[in-house]
């Protein structure tokens, strides 16, 4: 045996130490992966403002006023309009409704259905901490990529014409899009606690995701006004960040919501079998 | 002496399907206890039932002193656990995921793991994706074995070792052993177990089959007897003998197998002029295949 008398130093990288800093080392290249993506197609339809945005609001003037409310497309004259319309009405906030979905499927199904969570809960770590833990590394990336779109979004303010919404107003949508991640990270979180299925947890997430867009964007259209109280989009999208700033009711509803859901999550998942 | 595992009627069902019938068994501190059955036993289980990682639909199980669904992480701290099918994630360093695991048990010195990982000559330096699977089971030995824990539960240690890499992992048992640590450990084959184990159980379609001794399953083993005889036998006269089967005889040699106790094979020899006794070592393994495949071995055996 070559017993070196020099114990191998100790790893000049920094390790983990915890179930949350582990998940966050794993998932690195996959967020940095949903960071640089969502920024740079944020920023993509962001920019195209300064070319479309004044004829489009002449365009869309002959729209019927349903479609052009389910859009967001009333006020496509104005930045804020704009904005709240394609880019953080439905291209940013689908990618991360989607981030959500995928990373909350894997932080306990995924882990659960390829084996991987026997070893960790053979440890001296509780089934409530694992949860929890799991959970603070998703909306640890959720607050990563908003943070990725709001810097972005700070970088072509002035160039693409944007400088009518200002960096607090950015900053409100952005945090709201980092709940919305949250949201539906929250929501296959609790499902993967219940029923560790990966792909059961993911197509139901996303589909609850898909149906929220629909009941928030469409519901009024159909005499159903009432049902986008239901939608978590109504709390990212309905007070209008970019033109009135924080909605701080909104954000509490949310971050309220991701409590329950993990919370109930946890309780579940203490009380049933592994790998099943 | 209290025991470091107590089973009192441990049963558990998926659904409609068996998985253990009230499983009674005691497992003494500081023993090796090896745990036997073919595939589908409910080997794992069990293991999984004294981890808390399922919970039982009957009967309970005291681990260590410990209720498991109540001090699930008290009794986590005091164990080592290697999982039948050992997983991890891939993208993790070997070095990356033991300092990882060593960190939730509040930290390990760096040195204890570089030693035992150098034991068994796993390397710290390559991503988890690229070990072979017995390198990948090296990692699950050395992250069981690595902060000395009061009681292991190995589910299947040595599958996919080297026979090298095995001789190590007996020594690392008996070193346990020697300081007073339990070891509780499932098996397909005798053979590896045997060479280390106080006691054996041996389990068959979620039932406890027989819990004995090494030796005294020894004893209770088929051997192959032969005896030479000044003239020829009559085969019939041996082969209604309790305990004796398969009698050939080819002039004046005669062979048999015999189960349990040898004393009529013996009286029954004596009656004719014995020039030569040949006695092989009992094949334990054999004695499995009877339990394996009828479950009754232990009373044709002990009928004897
Ligand atoms: N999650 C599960 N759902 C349904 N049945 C299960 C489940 N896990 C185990 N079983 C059943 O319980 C029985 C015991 O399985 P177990 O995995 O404990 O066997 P084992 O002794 O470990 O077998 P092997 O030697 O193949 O590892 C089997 O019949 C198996 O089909
Ligand atoms: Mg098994």
């Amino acid at each position: 045996m070559t017993a070196s008398p020099l114990p191998e130093a100790l790893p000049t990288t920094w390790l983990p130490r915890s179930v949350w800093s582990q998940a966050l080392r794993d998932g690195r290249r996959t967020l940095i992966g949903w960071s640089v993506g969502t920024a740079l197609v944020g920023a993509m339809y962001s920019s195209f403002y300064p070319q479309i945005g004044g004829s489009m609001g002449d365009l869309t003037r002959s729209l019927p006023d349903g479609l052009k409310q389910a859009f967001n497309m009333e006020d496509l004259g104005s930045a804020a309009g704009y904005l709240g319309s394609t880019p953080f009405g439905v291209v940013i906030p689908l990618l991360a409704l989607f981030h959500g979905a995928a990373t909350g499927a894997r932080a306990i199904a995924g882990d659960e259905e390829s084996g991987r969570l026997d070893l960790l809960l053979a440890h001296p770590v509780g089934r409530v901490r694992l949860v929890l833990q799991r959970y603070a590394a998703l909306v640890t990336g959720s607050g990563t990529i908003a943070l990725a779109v709001l810097l972005m979004m700070l970088a072509i303010r002035e160039p693409a014409d944007l400088g009518t919404v200002s960096p607090a107003e950015f900053t409100a949508q952005c945090l709201g899009l980092a709940l919305l991640s949250a949201f539906f990270g929250a929501l296959a979180v609790c499902i993967g606690c219940f029923a560790g299925r990966r792909g059961l947890v993911f197509g139901t997430t996303a589909a609850v995701g898909v149906v929220s867009y629909a009941l928030n964007s469409f519901g009024p259209q159909i005499g159903l006004g009432w049902t986008r109280h239901l939608s978590a989009f109504h709390y990212y999208l309905g007070g209008e960040p970019l033109k009135h700033g924080f909605q701080w009711a909104d954000d509490g509803t949310m971050a309220a919501a991701c409590l329950v859901l993990v919370g109930l999550g946890a309780w579940a998942f203490r009380r049933r079998d592994i790998g099943l | 002496m209290t025991q470091a595992i107590r089973l009192e009627k441990l049963a558990k069902t998926y659904g409609r399907r068996r998985g253990l019938v009230d499983l009674t068994l005691d497992v003494g501190h500081g023993e090796v206890f090896g745990y036997l059955g073919p595939n589908g036993a409910g080997k794992s289980t069990t293991i999984r039932l004294l981890l808390d990682l399922i919970r039982p639909t009957g009967g309970r199980a005291t681990v260590l002193g410990l209720d498991p669904r109540v001090d699930s992480v008290e009794l986590h701290r005091r164990t080592g656990y290697l999982a039948g099918d050992f997983t991890v994630d891939g993208r993790q360093t070997v070095r990356e995921c033991l300092s990882f695991l060593a960190a939730l048990r509040g930290g390990i010195p760096e040195r204890r793991i570089t030693a035992l990982a150098d034991r068994l000559g796993l390397e710290l330096a390559p991503r988890i994706r690229s070990l072979s699977k017995g390198n990948r089971q090296k990692l699950g030995l050395v992250q069981a074995f690595v902060h000395q824990p009061e009681l292991l539960i190995l589910d299947e240690p040595t599958s996919g070792l080297d026979p090298l890499v095995q001789q190590v992992f007996l020594e690392l048992v008996r070193e346990a052993r020697a300081d007073g640590r339990t070891v509780f450990m499932s098996s397909h084959v005798m053979s590896e177990v045997q060479a280390v184990a106080d006691r054996v159980a041996i389990i068959r379609e979620g039932r406890l089959v027989t819990v004995d001794t090494v030796a005294a399953l020894r004893e209770r083993a088929v051997r192959t007897v032969e005896l030479h005889f000044d003239g020829t036998v009559p085969a019939e006269e041996f082969s209604r003998l309790p305990g004796v089967s398969d009698v050939s005889v080819e002039g004046t040699r005669l062979r048999c197998r015999i189960a349990g106790s040898p004393d009529a094979l013996v009286k029954a020899a004596a009656r004719h002029t014995v020039t030569g006794l040949l006695c092989e070592e009992p094949d334990l393994e054999e004695l499995f295949f009877e339990y394996y495949r009828n479950g009754a071995g232990h009373d044709r055996v002990t009928a004897a």
